[in-house]
């Protein structure tokens, strides 16, 4: 049970790292904001799968008010490049 | 009961770790950004809900349950509406999205 919950948190961050370098490395600001968008994701992911390791619930906070960030984000990111044209 | 029900999380939850591991690679390997948000915006939701499912079983209280539930509703809410939002600033600009800042 925990090892595998391990695993699968070892999975997720490999996959935030591979975002994580996408969203530093190269792209225009649109990319980038997709690559962090999907960062966000997986963060939540990982919080879930926290929860379900430890049984602490104040994980949950973390997610909640992380994907609340998250969408004001995105949304403030994409209005931006819709005025700025960048 | 009880190992029946670990064993569904573990498979829940090594899903949605694939899942969103697949992802990832598409976000690093698509170039164009509309490509690279078709990657991205699977495990917004799909693996939020199949580790949601997976943590849920793991959880006794019905506060963290329904806590744990109210999270997922918002991201299976609030992730589309952000990605369409960025994806149709992405697109307002189609001239210089292929000028990259290295």
């Amino acid at each position: 049970m925990k090892i595998s919950l391990v695993i699968s948190l070892s999975i997720l961050l490999a996959a935030a790292a591979l975002t994580t370098s996408r969203a530093i490395r190269r792209g225009t600001i649109g990319e980038r904001a997709v690559a962090v968008d999907a960062l966000t994701a997986i963060i939540t992911c990982g919080l879930l799968t926290a929860t379900a390791l430890t049984g602490d619930a104040w994980f949950l906070d973390l997610a909640l008010v992380l994907g609340l960030l998250a969408f004001l984000t995105s949304v403030t990111v994409a209005r931006f490049i819709e005025r700025r044209g960048l | 009961m009880n190992a029946l029900l670990d064993i569904a999380t573990i498979v829940l939850i090594l899903a949605g770790a694939i899942v969103a591991l697949i992802a990832a690679v598409g976000v690093v390997l698509l170039r164009d950004a509309r490509s690279a948000m078709h990657a991205a915006t699977k495990p917004a939701t799909l693996s939020i809900l199949l580790i949601g499912c997976g943590a849920v079983l793991q959880l006794d209280s019905l506060s963290t349950v329904s806590k744990l539930a109210v999270i997922v509703a918002l991201q299976f809410v609030t992730a589309p509406v952000g990605a369409h939002m960025l994806a149709r600033g992405i697109t307002s600009d189609t001239d210089s999205s292929d000028d990259t800042y290295d």
